[in-house]
């Protein structure tokens, strides 16, 4: 085992003359996952602003405008009362989801039951508050409409009174609305459809889809790093230092497993920095870093034993590195290092999660994303082992079959 | 200390080396001289294990390098013909990781390797990465790695092959060095001058057979006293030939044709230049002329020439 030990140094001595590579391995995959972390947000609620500009300025018309900022809805909007060329020119620049125009006699015009225009101007490079501004805006027109119908009269009758109401006039008003009421209660109590609201079991709530995509990212490191370290057998062949070594009594299998540990020492460290830094990013629980650390560096291990073991198979180093290139990035797409896997449609989610990398970042979502730690499960341990010694086995193969003598 | 006895590699039909048998003893160089594609690094390879020989034997202190592979790996050094070096690994960790490889460790290994680092004249640029080193010290370092272990046996392919003659002095004098501290070593190369000058016997491959061996005395004394007299011109065949004849029948016993082409023609004999007018003139009577002539003193090049018919870098 000693030389296994002396392959290890060795190795990570000349790792150390090439640290470039290493930054490179990291900051593709941090460059990628900052971008459509930006892109997807972590999990904020998104928040727009209306603008109004309210003309009319009477009771209806602050009726309207606080409709928007009430309750749920007032989490995602927030009202701003403005002037229209001032409205115009934000929502122009873009700062400001929609315009509303109430326009002068809005009042008057909804009492007298004749016509009149709202004017909604939206922001088009937002789509989903817009959206949801146009909706409360078509709920509120309808609401009125149903008020005009039934209680126009009681309506105009309140807001006609130039002076305050006596209690008479109310109680008239009120017992007129309670007679509307009774008028339509047969058509509208009990309701002719029942509608029974399916609350699904109480869980946790879902886990933002930046914090899924982060277990894709962490493999492409690791991916790119075990693709990389694979290549070092041709490195090494070209430099002639696998032939002479073929010389010496040491033992191939010796200088394998010392690759291996070097590429996980390496790997261990690529993958550490990035999950520390998705950690950081998402507050994970630190619990769960030891598992989620040694899991990937088991992975990475497995992952550099078979691309090195596959350019082993090639007779140029050309057609070995296009040939593994070839396959690692249809492996990325497939393992949810662009798409996390929890969005892509079912039966590609099937595929990426049996492909190798796919498996490996499947359980990492599950150690990260889920309450506690050490929860990925023995099988998938033992998998990812057998997968590495079956790996470094075909490498030690090889080197005693040819390839180290050429 | 190396012995080989019948050894033949094919490969198919190729027959890359033919049933060929020597042996050196310890304390001495043997060289294995042959042209380009003679056989000698498919021979080297089958006595450093890298290849398994078709038949016949090859031994390293007294193990066999197919059945003891392992033991006879560990008295065997190997300086390849191409660099075998980690350029991206300091120059002492180059050292100590093939030490190890050997099976060398602890405070005996770090002594050898300073050992080694002087002797080989990079001391000073131990820390140094041999991708910044020139092609001759590059050349050092490889012949360091071959024999940081110290072994027994030590096999040179071509060592000196793209090396400045300031590297290529130093890396004899390692050699001669190496073999005075009672080393064997195997030394192949297609430079005479440097088999005459580094070995205590030698054979010469050809075609994959060892067509002669013995010391350099020996292979000199099979020339005589002979030169080696090369002709260039124009020389009808069968009428050169049977002028050349005529003028051993004449007194010329020494006279030998080598080889003949329409454009030159090889000769040796004893004293060449006194007898150049007669072969002028004999040349002259068959209607031939002579341009150019090459005259040569007796030496392993030459033999290859008498042995072969043909130049030792062709």
């Amino acid at each position: 085992m000693s030389f296994a030990l002396t392959s290890f140094r060795k190795d990570i001595s000349r790792w150390r003359q090439d640290y470039m590579a290493t930054l490179i391995w990291i900051s593709i995959p941090l460059m990628i996952g900052g971008l459509i972390t930006m892109l997807m947000g972590s999990g904020v609620t998104p928040h727009g602003i209306l603008l109004v500009v309210d003309e009319d300025e009477t009771f209806l018309s602050e009726l309207v405008v606080s409709a928007y900022g009430a309750r749920e809805l007032g989490e995602l909007i927030s009202v701003e009362k403005t002037n229209f060329d001032d409205g115009l020119e934000r929502v122009d620049a873009g700062e400001a989801s929609a315009l509303l125009v109430i326009p002068n006699g809005f009042s008057d015009a909804f009492f007298e039951f004749t016509p009149v225009t709202l004017t909604l101007r939206t922001n088009p490079s937002q789509t989903v508050l817009p959206g949801i501004i146009s909706n409360v805006t078509e709920i509120l027109l309808d609401a009125g409409f149903y008020a005009q119908e039934l209680f126009g009269d009681e309506i105009r009758m309140y807001v006609s009174m130039t002076d305050d109401p006596g209690d008479a006039q109310v109680a008239a008003i009120a017992v007129a609305i309670q007679h509307k009421l009774q008028s339509v209660a047969p058509r509208l109590f009990p309701p002719v459809i029942n509608i029974e609201i399916a609350e699904p079991p109480p869980g946790e709530p879902a886990p933002p889809l930046a914090l899924l995509f982060m277990p894709g990212i962490i493999l492409m490191a690791v991916m790119f790093s075990a693709n990389g370290l694979a290549s070092d057998y041709w490195r090494e062949r070209s430099q002639g230092t696998l032939r002479r070594l073929v010389f010496a009594p040491a033992q191939l299998g010796q200088f394998v497993a010392g690759k291996a540990l070097a590429a996980a020492a390496i790997i261990g460290l690529v993958g550490g920095l990035t999950l520390v830094l998705g950690f950081l990013y998402h507050g994970i629980s630190w619990s769960k870093l030891p598992a989620s650390l040694i899991w990937i560096s088991a992975s990475g291990v497995a992952l550099f034993a078979w691309f090195a073991a596959l350019q082993m198979l090639f007779s140029t180093q050309r057609a070995a590195s296009v040939v593994s290139t070839a396959i690692l990035f249809p492996l990325l797409m497939a393992g949810g290092s662009f798409f996390p896997m929890a969005v892509m449609p079912g039966w590609i989610a099937v595929i990426g999660r049996a492909s190798p990398n796919g498996f490996v970042a499947d359980r990492l979502t599950r150690e990260i994303v889920e309450s506690g730690a050490w929860l990925i499960d023995l099988t998938s341990w033992l998998i990812v082992a057998g997968a590495a010694v079956v790996g470094l086995g075909i490498c030690t193969w090889r080197l005693r079959t040819g390839f180290a003598r050429a | 200390m190396l012995k080989v006895k019948e050894l033949s590699k094919n490969y198919g039909d190729l027959v890359a080396v033919d049933r060929i048998s020597f042996s050196a003893d310890k304390g001495t160089v043997f060289g294995l001289l042959g042209p380009n594609g003679a056989g000698k690094s498919t021979a080297i390879n089958c006595i450093s294990g890298l290849l398994k020989p078709t038949s016949g034997h090859a031994s390293v202190a007294g193990h066999d390098v197919v059945t003891d592979g392992k033991a006879a790996r560990r008295s065997l050094g190997v300086v390849p013909q191409e660099l075998a070096l980690y350029e991206d690994l300091p120059a002492i960790e180059n050292l100590r990781y093939w030490g190890k490889a050997y099976g060398v460790r602890g405070q005996a290994l770090e002594d050898r390797v300073a050992e080694v680092l002087e002797y080989i004249g990079l001391s000073d640029r131990a820390r140094d990465l041999p991708k910044k080193f020139s092609g001759g010290m590059k050349r050092r370092l490889n012949f360091g790695c071959g024999i940081v272990h110290k072994p027994l046996v030590i096999l040179l392919d071509e060592p000196t092959v793209g090396v400045d003659p300031q590297s290529r002095a130093r890396l004899f004098d390692m050699v001669k060095a190496e073999r005075d501290s009672g080393a064997c070593i195997l030394y192949t190369t297609h430079y005479m001058e440097e088999a005459e000058r580094l070995c205590d016997s030698l054979a010469i491959i050809d075609h994959g057979k060892l067509i002669a061996q013995g010391s350099v005395d020996e292979l000199r004394a099979k020339l005589g006293a002979r030169d080696v007299l090369q002709l260039s011109g124009h020389f009808p065949i069968e009428a050169t030939k049977q002028a050349i004849d005529a003028l051993v029948q004449r007194g010329n016993r020494d006279l030998e044709f080598i080889a003949q082409e329409e454009d030159s023609i090889t000769l040796t004999l004893s004293q060449a230049s006194q007898h150049l007018p007669a072969i002028f003139d004999a040349v002259a009577g068959t209607g031939g002329s002579v341009t150019e002539t090459s005259l040569r003193s007796p030496n392993l090049e030459t033999l290859f020439l008498l042995l072969t018919g043909k130049e030792l870098r062709e």
